[in-house]
């Protein structure tokens, strides 16, 4: 398989992840203003200001806009051109990557993304954002949903298939990481975790609903909603898929199926990386994790991340070969694609 | 009831009648099965083909604003046939001419006879648009510059071929054949065996094996891909539908990489070595070291590989040269210069507004004349003096004397017409046909070719940036 073709379907299948993911956030966030919010200005801020810090976005935000409210925040998470991670420009980004391979994946794949794409171009912001803005974040996301269905059904499962599959858990890992990170203020490293407030607990709901995680939550553990367990939970479960471990463990799967190598060792970095930071999951208790401190885990699982995608980029789009000068490096910035030609 | 009755040859040459309703005796078997359908099940057939074109993404992108959409080549029922013993004598003369281009193309880039010989003046082929120094003494496999040809024929009033122009560099549109060919016989199952058609579907494999057969020091299982300059391309689906077809690689500049004078793919698994190139790209961006700087699609060092002899591009480097109209007028001259032979298929009369004794006659008949830029295709850079008005004449002409080196003239030819669905009835429509010739150990052309067909009333365009379309291509076993 072509670098090109590969780079290619692990970034259309992470921008897709990204866009939905990005959609159900900003969701989340929106209704979870709503029960705290108390129609408060200055609340509103803080909250926008806590998240886009959460996503690192607080500079590029304040380039382009002057107030943080709701709907500023709002749309340059969903439909701004400025912002390279809004869902728009995840859609366009995904969609120009299956157009570069389009004769490379299944045309029902291909229908669905330019689908997506169309449906976004026909919305007028401010209408969905003043209005009927879940409705609209619901479709973002049950028409990734569909994407996967249909790779699922269409795709053949070779090399090409484990790409889209490590470009899909590469991008949840880190997302589900950065869900659980904007909470972690009420968690800091030493505090015993034993009840939470009323106002907490609506946190702690909102963030199983970003993560998509509330009803599979609520079949594990009965009652309410407590710190302790949700940390468990979207860290730890081996069988809920947007939990951190199960989609390491997915795109440990998919690295050695590229590669060939067998489980009980690694042939590259990426390999390594993927394998030592399950390792650290799954020995490591929750407990542990929370008297160390939830953030500084998450930093230590948002840094592996990052490294390994650039270990992916590295080994697999971009061959080391390269003796001439003017070479596109595989290095800088592993959440966003390089382009050597736009 | 599908019928000629009405049908009017309008005084030129018509491919399927002799004259009002005298059916050509290649076109009988044909004529009474079709006139056999209902206009229902016509109309059937056709609404089954334009939603097999489109579905099937058989598109050519269109630009307008930043985004570019697909359409399809329009497409025509109506076959344009031709019997074997026509069709012997235009595959001679295709032939003829594709070994008298090779041989001086080797030869202007060697010892340079023909030039030393004063039998084409040493100036027009150093002054062509795509003639390269760097091809000299350069030298390729089985001396074949052009592995891909696809020349212009039309015919004139007489019915008579003859070669409009020659395209040596990276010739278009073989996917229209072989689809159309495809959605043809979906459409029409019966018409086939009854008529006797040769089929058209073993190009890919004939190229396959021609491109195996040029690779560098004769290795057995060269790595073929092809090379396109991607997406944003016009003829895209053609790059992908040929690779799909062939089995081999589609690449584009940034998938190969060259080291020590070795040409690679990018692979997941490592570098692995290119043995030959079916280049879609034009010279100038082919490498950024050696031509246009600029250029984001070729691939760095890929000359240097190139004339080191460590990889095959088909076609060559600087066979443009012949796709300039002034070296085409030389075209029967090379023919009986190389093979001491007399040309089969002759070219359109042609005059050279460089030399002194034509450009007179080209300034003072320019109403009467097709002026053409020497270096431009596609429909463009071209007078046709009986349509053009007073003003387009004297612009014209202003330009030929500017620059007489960049101009042709010749006499207009009223190309031959095919019977063409047009709203609702069957009218004429000028064809031309541009013929696949692929050479290698062998040279092979393809039965037939793409007719192109200019779909507005009394146009001489055919071209499918300008309101062209296209037929089917049906080669005879026989005669009848």
């Amino acid at each position: 398989m072509l670098c090109r073709v590969a780079d290619s379907l692990f970034w259309l299948s992470r921008y897709i992840e990204r866009a939905e993911n990005t959609a159900r956030l900003t969701d989340v966030n929106i209704q979870l203003l709503l029960e705290v919010g108390h129609d408060d200005e200055a609340v509103e801020e803080a909250h926008w200001r806590d998240y886009l810090e959460s996503l690192g976005d607080t500079p590029l935000f304040e380039k382009h806009y002057e107030r943080m409210d709701t709907y500023s925040v709002a749309e340059f998470l969903t439909f701004s051109r400025e912002n390279p991670s809004s869902v728009l420009s995840c859609v366009l980004a995904a969609r120009e990557n299956a157009r570069m391979i389009r004769d490379q994946i299944s045309s029902e794949m291909w229908e669905i993304i330019n689908r997506l794409y169309l449906f976004l171009r026909q919305q007028d912001p401010a209408r969905v954002l003043n209005t009927r803005s879940s409705a609209f974040f619901e479709q973002i996301s049950q028409m990734s949903h569909l994407f996967r269905g249909v790779t699922d059904a269409t795709f053949p499962r070779q090399v090409g298939y484990e790409f889209i599959k490590a470009g899909c858990y590469l991008e949840r890992v880190d997302k589900t990481g950065r869900i659980l990170d904007t909470n972690h203020r009420l968690l800091p490293a030493g505090k015993t975790v034993t009840e939470s407030s009323a106002d907490e607990a609506v946190q702690w709901v909102s963030v199983l609903r970003a993560g998509a995680a509330l009803e599979a939550y609520h079949r594990v553990y009965v009652g309410d909603v407590r710190a302790r367990e949700v940390v468990s939970f979207l860290l730890l479960s081996r069988e809920f898929p947007r939990s951190i471990l199960f989609a390491l463990n997915q795109l440990q799967l998919a690295l050695h199926a590229i590669s060939g190598c067998a489980l009980t060792h690694y042939s590259n970095e990426a390999e390594r990386l993927c394998g030592r930071i399950i390792s650290r999951l799954v020995y490591t208790s929750v407990d542990e994790i929370l008297a160390d401190g939830l953030h500084a885990f998450l930093s230590e699982i948002e840094d592996t991340a990052n490294a390994i995608a650039l270990e992916i980029a590295a080994h697999y789009m971009f061959s080391p070969i390269i003796d001439s000068e003017d070479e596109p490096p595989g290095e800088e910035n592993s959440q966003k694609q390089v382009q050597s030609l736009s | 009831m599908m019928d000629f009755t009405n049908y009017d040859c309008g005084g030129f040459y018509d491919e399927m009648f002799e004259a009002e309703g005298k059916t050509r005796p290649h076109y009988r078997t044909f004529a009474q099965r079709f006139e056999d359908l209902s206009l229902e099940e016509f109309h059937d057939i056709r609404q089954a083909v334009d939603l097999a074109f489109l579905r099937q993404g058989v598109t050519f992108t269109v630009y307008s604003g930043d985004e570019g959409t697909e359409r399809i080549f329009p497409f025509d029922l109506i076959p344009r046939i031709i019997p074997n013993s026509e069709w012997v004598s235009v595959e001679r003369g295709l032939k003829q001419r594709m070994h008298a281009l090779n041989a001086f193309l080797h030869d202007i880039y060697h010892e340079r006879r023909i030039l030393k010989e004063n039998v084409i003046p040493r100036h027009y082929v150093e002054s062509a648009a795509h003639y390269r120094p760097e091809m000299a003494d350069v030298d390729v496999p089985l001396d074949t510059y052009v592995h891909i040809c696809g020349s212009d024929l039309i015919r004139d009033h007489e019915g008579r071929y003859c070669v409009l122009e020659d395209n040596a560099r990276t010739p278009s549109g073989v996917s229209y054949v072989l689809e159309n060919r495809q959605v043809m016989k979906k459409a029409f199952p019966r018409f086939f065996p009854k008529v006797g058609v040769r089929p058209v579907d073993d190009y890919a494999s004939i190229l396959l094996n021609l491109l195996k057969g040029v690779a560098p020091d004769h290795i057995e299982n060269p790595t073929i891909v092809v090379l396109t300059p991607g997406v944003f391309n016009s003829a895209y689906f053609e790059h992908c539908f040929l690779a799909r077809q062939m089995g081999v690689e589609i690449v584009e500049g940034r998938d190969l990489v060259v080291q020590d004078n070795r040409v690679y793919l990018r692979s997941i698994t490592g570098l692995q070595q290119v043995d030959v190139i079916y280049r879609r790209i034009d010279d100038d961006f082919l490498d950024p070291k050696v031509f246009r700087k600029d250029s984001l699609l070729g691939v760095p060092g890929i000359v240097d590989a190139y004339k080191a002899g460590n990889v095959t591009l088909a076609n060559a480097l600087g066979t443009g040269v012949a796709d300039d109209k002034v070296i085409y007028y030389f075209v029967p001259q090379m023919i009986k210069f190389y093979l001491s032979e007399e040309p089969i298929l002759p070219n359109v009369e042609t005059w050279l507004a460089n030399e002194s004794k034509d450009l007179p006659y080209i300034l003072e008949n320019m109403e009467n004349l097709v002026v053409k830029s020497a270096n431009e295709s596609g429909g463009y850079g071209m007078l046709i003096g009986p349509a053009a008005s007073k003003r387009e004449v004297e612009d014209f002409r202003a330009k030929v004397k500017e620059d007489p080196r960049n101009f042709i003239a010749q006499t207009p030819i009223s190309l031959s017409r095919s019977p063409t669905w047009c709203d609702g009835s069957l009218e004429g429509r000028h064809i031309d046909l541009r013929p696949y010739i692929l050479s290698g150990k062998e040279t092979y052309v393809t039965p037939g070719g793409l007719t192109r067909v200019a779909l507005r009333k009394g146009s001489l365009v055919v071209n499918s940036s300008q309101g062209g379309g296209s037929k089917d291509t049906w080669v005879l076993y026989g005669d009848e």
